[in-house]
């Protein structure tokens, strides 16, 4: 007995030398689309099981006419009863047998297709084959931007992507949130909490290049900030975005892996003093926040960095033909010691270390950045 | 859960054994019973996602859509074609017996 005892735990221990892997969401969502798919079950074996008793019945009855059986059976329970179509039925036995499988089958019949309809369209059954098709969607994205919580920050944020044309992912579980969701028409959300690995792993965080951790408090914030850097630990490959209520809360967000936080009062009230600084109409301040926060869909404001190695290095700027080649203007370089030049002509000569504040379309930027990509 | 094991190992072992009686003398009642036992079988595996009662339900449901092809091919005058797609719902029905099998020795070696 123990020598057997003993032979079954040695199999066991065999078969259980995998690790069992978590699940994905994906694989999560299957599994509860086919654990739905149960209460199917008692509905279709009771109907199955009258269609049956009606086929093999009126087969009886008719010598074997398997068509005309099953034709019979479908009407009688169907309540469609166009009449006695199989053989033998018009016999009294066979009306004896309608008799009884019309009150058997139609009630089976008619709870049957209830229960059917209720779980595909009163029940879960079309909501996770939607998410389904959205996950696989999701997969496919890369460069994308992933938001976890949709607040009213995330909303204008969503409609600058939206102009932008920047493929997108919302994740938020909060019943709030999901309605804001389905009215903002957001193509693709994730209904589950934005700090749990599953859901930053289907939203595609390994190919994603932005993510912006705009949760209701500051822990969450932290905890979504924390699992993000566990699976994407390159500060350059994803660039985590955050809001904090103070500059020593964004700090301690930066420290723990965010690339940059904001203060979201502090960025108001410096708003609001350029607004003051540059008269009522303010025009200047928003020409250049919309440049800068890329509200301006036509125009945009980048920067090129200049390595000491680079061929530019040397160079003057009319020399480099960005504007006739590109057209994309320099208005200005930074420096290596952060000091700004903003009085540049084609005879300023670009150093190593320099950033060239390059402003034109956004077509135009894209062009000449991909062509000095190369170069530099 | 055992009852339900009993019975889906039921109409699955009652689908394979009339389909084989079916196969060596085609028998219009044989073959409409295979097709209800494999339909019930299939019906019983609804709603399980474990691996191997999925694989089941794959055979299973192979087994059907060779099966009622073959209840109508049959009763419309093709003895012939009806008996070679009962043979097709064969294998389809050992691959469920074999599979029902495995899922059972893995069961007891989990609960011995």
């Amino acid at each position: 007995m123990i020598n057997k005892k003993s032979k079954l735990a040695l199999i066991r221990k065999k078969l259980h030398l995998r690790k069992k892997r978590e699940k994905s969401l994906m694989e999560e969502y299957q599994k509860k689309l086919i654990d739905s798919l149960s209460e199917l079950r008692i509905p279709l074996l009771l109907l199955h099981f009258s269609l049956s008793f009606g086929t093999l019945g009126y087969m009886i009855l008719s010598g074997g006419n398997f068509i005309d059986a099953l034709y019979m059976t479908v009407i009688t329970i169907g309540t469609i009863g166009f009449g006695e179509i199989a053989k033998g039925t018009d016999t009294p036995e066979g009306r004896i047998f309608t008799t009884f499988l019309a009150i058997m089958g139609i009630g089976i019949f008619t709870t049957s297709i209830t229960v059917v309809i209720r779980v595909f369209f009163v029940g879960n059954a079309i909501n996770l084959l939607k998410y389904i098709k959205m996950l696989a969607e999701i997969e496919k994205l890369k460069d994308h931007v992933i938001i976890c919580g949709y607040s009213k920050t995330s909303a204008w944020f969503v409609e600058a992507l939206r102009k932008r044309r920047i493929d997108f992912v919302v994740i938020d579980s909060r019943e709030e949130a999901l309605k804001y969701i389905q009215l903002h028409n957001i193509k693709y959300f994730i209904p589950e909490e934005p700090f749990k690995k599953k859901a930053l792993l289907s939203a595609g965080i390994k190919r994603a290049k932005y993510l912006i951790a705009n949760m209701e408090d500051e822990a969450q914030n932290i905890a979504v900030i924390v699992t993000a850097r566990l699976l994407q630990p390159d500060r350059d490959a994803l660039f985590i975005y955050s809001t904090a209520p103070t500059d020593g809360t964004a700090q301690k967000l930066e420290e723990l892996g965010a690339n940059k936080v904001i203060v979201p009062d502090k960025l108001i009230a410096n708003r609001i003093f350029s607004y003051m600084l540059h008269e009522t109409r303010g025009y200047i301040s928003d020409l250049f926040d919309k440049i800068a926060y890329g509200e301006e869909v036509d125009l945009e404001i980048v920067e090129l960095s200049v390595s000491e190695k680079s061929p530019l290095v040397g160079k003057k700027l009319k020399d480099i033909d960005l504007r006739k080649v590109y057209n994309v203007t320099v208005i200005g370089i930074r420096k290596f010691d952060g000091a700004l030049n903003l009085t540049v002509t084609g005879d300023t000569e670009i150093e190593g270390g320099d950033t060239l504040l390059l402003l034109g379309k956004p077509s135009n930027i894209r062009k000449a950045l991909e062509f000095y990509k190369e170069v530099l | 859960m055992r009852l339900k094991k009993i019975l889906t190992d039921f109409f699955l072992l009652m689908a394979l054994t009339t389909n084989i009686s079916f196969i060596f003398n085609p028998n219009p009642y044989e073959l409409v019973i295979a097709v209800i036992a494999n339909l019930t079988a299939t019906i019983l595996k609804l709603g399980e996602g474990k691996i191997l009662a999925t694989e089941m339900m794959a055979a299973s449901l192979v087994a059907d859509l060779h099966l009622i092809p073959a209840a109508f091919v049959y009763f419309l005058g093709d003895v012939s074609e009806a008996v070679s797609l009962a043979i097709g719902a064969l294998a389809a029905n050992i691959i469920s017996i074999l599979l029902s099998i495995i899922e059972a020795i893995f069961g007891y070696l989990m609960e011995e």
